[in-house]
């Protein structure tokens, strides 16, 4: 993790064993997450990683950033805006103002802001 | 212990909720389930989450969306899961710390707010509020998918 100017940065690269076990912790048996040849038919570039996981990633940048007042009044919203597949490289930002977001090598993937109310 | 997948029914196991079975406005039953410590440390795995961003005044807290992975549960309880769902987007609020070394009873509970068609997709709108037993609110989302069918 690498923090420039107040802009928090970590990456983390994905692979099909990190959505099977987010998988296997929440109970999602969603096969558009484990089913290659099922999401390339829906027309994405493989399976897709778990939506609430990307926002655990984000979540856990803007914890460093906010600190304790994060459990007390932090918000965040988020939109998953492009899918993130395994052997993507995922870069999870959270900068100076709060504006979060997720970016591979092909697409910014999620966007969104993290504040305190 | 309550793992998600004690309570979560799982896509495919049941006959699936279509989009013109939403009601808003329809209330999701409660749901009482247990964090405990073993799965907060399992879910600070899965989000490559770091123990020292969640101290508070030297206690370890967990992350407080801990709780994402019990939000589709509350939902799913009224409504099973159809496969292909695919997440939009959640607006999460956090009110109170989830300790990271003790038991957390939580009760979720929410309902449906809006649903529409946009771009050909089936939009699911809903909010979910995670509650200790005695009342005091630990976490607010409000979430939006859009299901095929």
């Amino acid at each position: 993790m690498a923090i420039v100017e107040g802009r928090v940065e970590k990456t983390i690269p994905q692979t099909q064993k990190m959505f099977d076990d987010y998988g296997k912790l929440n109970g999602d048996n969603d096969i558009l997450h484990y089913d290659d040849a099922y999401a390339k038919e829906r027309g994405f570039r493989g399976t897709l990683g778990h939506g609430l996981m990307y926002t655990g990633y984000v979540c856990d940048l803007a914890a460093k950033k906010f600190g304790s007042d994060w459990h007390y009044r932090g918000e965040l919203t988020v939109k998953y805006i492009r899918p993130v597949c395994p052997g993507d490289n995922l870069v999870v930002s959270v900068d100076a103002d709060g504006t979060v977001q997720c970016e591979s090598q092909f697409d910014v993937t999620l966007v969104g802001k993290a504040s305190l109310v | 212990m309550t793992r998600p997948s004690d309570v979560k029914p799982r896509e495919g196991d049941q006959p699936a909720s279509l989009y013109k079975d939403w009601v808003v406005g329809a209330e999701f039953p409660p749901l009482p389930f247990t964090i405990t410590p073993e799965i907060v440390q399992e879910y600070m795995s899965v989000v490559d989450a770091d123990p020292s961003h969640y101290v508070i005044d030297g206690r370890q807290a967990a992350p407080p969306n801990v709780v994402a992975v019990y939000m589709m549960a509350v939902m799913y309880r009224l409504y099973p899961p159809q496969q292909g769902g695919i997440m939009i987007g959640n607006t999460i609020r956090f009110h109170n710390p989830i300790w990271a070394d003790e038991e957390t009873e939580v009760i979720g509970s929410g309902r449906v707010t809006d649903k529409f068609e946009k771009k050909g997709r089936k939009n699911i709108c809903y909010e979910v509020e995670f509650k200790r037993p005695d009342g005091t609110k630990l976490v607010s989302v409000s979430h939006r998918s859009a299901f095929p069918e």
